[in-house]
């Protein structure tokens, strides 16, 4: 049988983000698949080197709307180690809890995202029912259910009032039973386990090829988490495990995720139960001295790398933001190959993929081949003649 | 069997969504909402406009007479918040002295007309 390209995106009813799948079938099977990535580019990375360091928070924080925490802590992570600023370790605990708070919900969001998938939409009701008692927690404490805003350089913006850390403990029992029951139900289910069990398989070796971080890489047996391997925020003081599985496939995954669901409850726990009397912020310079540094962290959907570089002044003088998905983009393409058809859905959502996130270059003029760089008056001139074309103002 | 426990638990309970506009989520104390301006107690420092993210804080002339520790200052400006720019993001009320700047614990009318200022 011939082979038939079948092309998916940019723009596509089934795709929440914009993406380009070009799928090479034979049949019900897929040959190759072909990636586009890079329709959201948004240049924050340029954006965030006019900007001081209070006022490029709110912009480090919106590259993507699960992990905002993420993105601003690794950020001041590496700000405050290039100052050299040690801070208190209340605000230490505050940033881990929040952060905890933030891998439940993503995990909760992801859980729904994969049953909703393979179309188990009751699943992915329940999940997201549930995950509203994390929004809610992470509302009282910070104000805001996506972008918290907690962070500053040299600790935290908001300190937790007892009846915020007793609200959030009285939650974490009815969380923790639902987890278990999520637990029961990826296990029981037939409807689950066949849509799950042997799909998109990935070896250890495939795994460490492809350079897969996070969830994805754990579930093939890979044992590395960057909170206990290069531990920083009140990670090396809390007791808690990595989880790992050796299925390799969507349904290791899926175990791995719920298993750091329970971790993140205990962790969240632990804590709230014991975090230090003190205060929550010191006052940092204003001015970074020259340096860099490779700020890692490990996010909701794997290692997330901040590259920062400071040039004496109150502004990065370079930023780079690698997101976990570009690191697992390539085992997705990998994994698909050989696979019906109808896997695609939930091979990809298995990664968790964020692509706005993972935007960092525009391709312009394509089939030219010509590289060059075009100026920002270039670029409005050309945007002109394409709203005039439209019919814009 | 999870799934049935679950499905004869739902049937003894309520609803987890609420009848919006009639019922209203509980708004917590914390919550960043519509941001408004204190003209009594603003010193017209203009930290606030140098802090925000968005630019969406300009001063506008506002003399006026301001008591600030002890001292009667003389005052000229005032900021000026476009709402529909705003994303409550809460620089301005951290880095402001007086706390003459502050985000309301509000969830509706946070800024969907254009021409609406805080000032």
């Amino acid at each position: 049988m011939p082979e038939v390209t079948v092309p998916i995106g940019p723009h596509h009813p089934a795709l929440k983000e914009p993406v380009n799948f070009k799928v090479i079938a034979d049949g019900e099977k897929i040959v190759r698949l072909e990636l586009d990535l890079s329709y959201s580019h948004r240049g924050i990375e340029k954006a965030a080197e006019q900007r001081d360091f209070i006022r490029v928070l709110p912009l480090l924080e919106r590259v993507c709307g699960i992990c905002s925490h993420s993105h601003s802590t690794v950020f001041v992570k590496g700000i405050e180690e290039i100052m050299q600023v040690e801070i208190p370790p209340r605000a230490q605990y505050i940033r881990t809890i929040i952060a905890e708070l933030e891998r439940m919900h993503s995990h909760l969001l992801w859980l729904g995202v994969a049953a909703h998938e393979i179309g188990f939409n009751t699943l992915f009701m329940w999940t997201w029912r549930d995950r509203e008692l994390v929004q809610d927690t992470l509302e009282e404490m910070s104000g805001n259910r996506v972008h918290y805003g907690m962070n500053e350089v040299g600790g935290v913006r908001c300190d937790l009032a007892p009846h915020q850390v007793s609200a959030a403990l009285e939650r974490l029992p009815f969380l923790e039973e639902r987890i278990h029951q999520y637990t029961d139900m990826v296990n029981d289910q037939q409807t689950m386990l066949l849509r799950f069990k042997g799909v998109g398989k990935l070896s250890r070796e495939e795994v460490l090829n492809y350079g897969a971080v996070g969830p994805t890489a754990r579930a093939s047996g890979v044992d590395y988490d960057v909170r206990r391997d290069d531990p920083y925020l009140a990670y090396a003081d809390v007791p808690w495990n990595v989880v790992t599985d050796t299925n390799g496939d969507v349904y290791g995954r899926t175990c791995v995720r719920i298993g750091e669901l329970h971790e993140s409850v205990n962790i969240v726990r632990y804590c709230l139960e014991n975090i230090p009397e003190g205060p929550v912020r010191i006052n940092a310079p204003k001015i970074a001295p020259d340096g860099e540094i490779m700020s890692r962290y490990e996010a909701p959907r794997g290692e997330l790398v901040h590259f920062i570089r400071t040039n004496g002044t109150n502004k990065v003088e370079r930023i780079d933001i690698r997101t976990p998905t570009l690191a697992n983009w390539t085992s997705v393409a990998m994994c698909l190959v050989n696979k019906n058809l109808a896997d695609i859905p939930v091979i990809v959502a298995a990664i968790d993929p964020c692509l706005s996130c993972t935007s960092r270059i525009t391709l312009i003029n394509t089939p030219g081949g010509k590289p060059g760089i075009i100026t920002f008056d270039e670029l409005r001139k050309r945007r002109q003649i394409s709203d005039k074309g439209r019919g814009l103002p | 069997m999870s799934v049935l426990v679950e499905m004869f638990r739902n049937l003894l309970t309520m609803p987890s969504t609420i009848l919006y506009p009639g019922e209203r989520v509980p708004i917590p104390d914390k919550f960043r909402g519509r941001i408004a301006v204190s003209d009594e107690i603003c010193i017209g420092c203009s930290k606030c406009s140098l802090v925000c993210s968005v630019q969406c804080i300009s001063m506008v002339d506002s003399p006026r007479e301001i008591r600030f520790k002890d001292k009667i200052l003389l005052r000229k400006k005032k900021p000026a918040v476009k709402l529909f720019k705003c994303i409550r993001c809460g620089l301005c009320e951290r880095h402001c002295p007086t706390g003459a700047i502050y985000l309301k614990n509000e969830l509706s009318d946070s800024g969907t007309d254009k021409e609406v200022i805080a000032a």
